[in-house]
């Protein structure tokens, strides 16, 4: 699939946010964030801005994949059944033009339905052409007002392949993100905006050491709490039959 | 005009005021150890990510999420102060600080998990532990 573009007309654009990435558990790639198994807890939240459409942009990795997740509260008229969420990735964190040369898509065919695709397109002279192999994973869905879309995107993982971005630890990279009405690249592109994702090292596991040995010192204090209360329970019911000895 | 002293009826008045006061005062560790164990339980809970209710989707939801587990841990601190205290008065004992020390140890440490829980509780329990201090009877 080839189709023409109309969609950079300027030399470059103007990143918006700078997020540093954070590790966190892996998450489910469905469009659904489940609150119960803490998805997504560890994420870098913020509330931003797609031009004048407001997004909540959930950013995390893990040891071999960033994800990423765009959540859109719109009323429910204003949902486009063809609507879609595409991160437009740079080789580098330059924001110039030539520099986005990866996309990957998540299109709804029918928003209702929870019908969708995820693409992955190169991006030659503003021309998006389909990658002949998909790397990467994205999902989306419409719950009440809120669509969900979430993505991951490998990272030190494409053995040179040239359709993709390849993703490194502690490099920084632009995202365009963009949402549109219409599958049609990029011309059905209604609201974008560039962010700066930094991907944190990988010899950061010292921090889940850390929290592992503060689990097991936490877990320590509230068994000692608990012998404690139960040893004071014990002498409350002593002094108790000791009074009651007294009175009589 | 009676002659007999009034001295077994003040000495009476007396005893039975001490009983009020020692069972007010047992009543006292018991209601406040039943607290301090229902926000004990509370904070195991909460404070070691049990239950987790916020998904910090917000700045607003991270910082009810951290106030939660703060007046937690400090209610579990004022309550369990309150009812050791009166059961050393009952055994006629004063707390000593190597008690409430301890108190301030296990109660600190449920929020290690979390360094802004850690620091707000820090901060309240000093301030608990300063008007404790102060209202005390030299």
């Amino acid at each position: 699939m080839i189709l023409f573009s109309l969609f950079f007309s300027s030399n470059g654009y103007c990143a918006t946010e700078e997020i540093n990435s954070k590790f966190g558990e892996t998450p489910v790639i469905d469009g659904e964030i489940d609150l119960s198994s803490k998805e997504w807890s560890k994420a870098v939240k913020i509330t931003t801005k797609l031009d004048d459409l407001d997004i909540n942009l959930w950013v995390m990795q893990d040891y071999s994949n960033l994800y990423i997740s765009v959540q859109i509260d719109l009323e429910l008229a204003y949902h486009n059944a063809t609507e879609f969420v595409g991160i437009i990735i740079s080789n580098s964190s330059s924001e110039a033009k030539e520099e986005f040369i990866d996309a990957k898509i998540v299109q709804f065919s029918n928003i209702l339905e929870d019908a969708f695709n995820f693409f992955d397109y190169y991006i030659n002279n503003s021309i998006f052409f389909n990658d002949t192999v998909y790397n990467g994973d994205g999902a989306a869905k419409l719950e009440g007002l809120t669509s969900t879309y979430e993505f991951s995107l490998p990272i030190n993982n494409l053995n040179g392949n040239e359709e993709d971005v390849e993703l490194n630890f502690e490099g920084s990279y632009a995202f365009n993100i963009t949402y549109g009405d219409r599958p049609i690249y990029p011309s059905g592109v209604k609201k974008s905006g560039i962010f700066l994702i930094n991907i944190k090292e990988l010899s950061t596991s010292t921090p889940s050491i850390l929290k592992l040995i503060l689990y097991i010192i936490s877990i320590i204090i509230f068994s000692v709490l608990g012998a404690f209360l139960g040893f004071y329970m014990y002498k409350i019911f002593r002094l108790k039959k000791k009074i009651e000895k007294f009175k009589r | 005009m009676s002659k007999i002293p009034k001295q077994p009826e003040k000495k009476d008045n007396l005893k039975q005021k001490y009983r009020t006061d020692e069972n007010f005062a047992f009543k006292s560790v018991i209601i406040s150890f039943i607290l301090g164990c229902i926000f004990f339980i509370i904070s195991l809970l909460f404070n070691t990510e049990v239950i987790t209710i916020f998904m910090n989707r917000e700045i607003i939801w991270t910082f009810i999420d951290v106030l939660i587990k703060t007046i937690v841990v400090l209610l579990f601190f004022l309550f369990i102060i309150t009812s050791f205290a009166n059961y050393k008065e009952v055994i006629g004992k004063r707390l000593n600080w190597k008690d409430l020390l301890l108190i301030i140890l296990l109660s600190i440490g449920q929020t290690i998990l979390n360094s802004l829980v850690f620091i707000f509780t820090f901060i309240g329990l000093i301030i608990i532990v300063i008007y404790l201090f102060l209202i005390q009877e030299f």
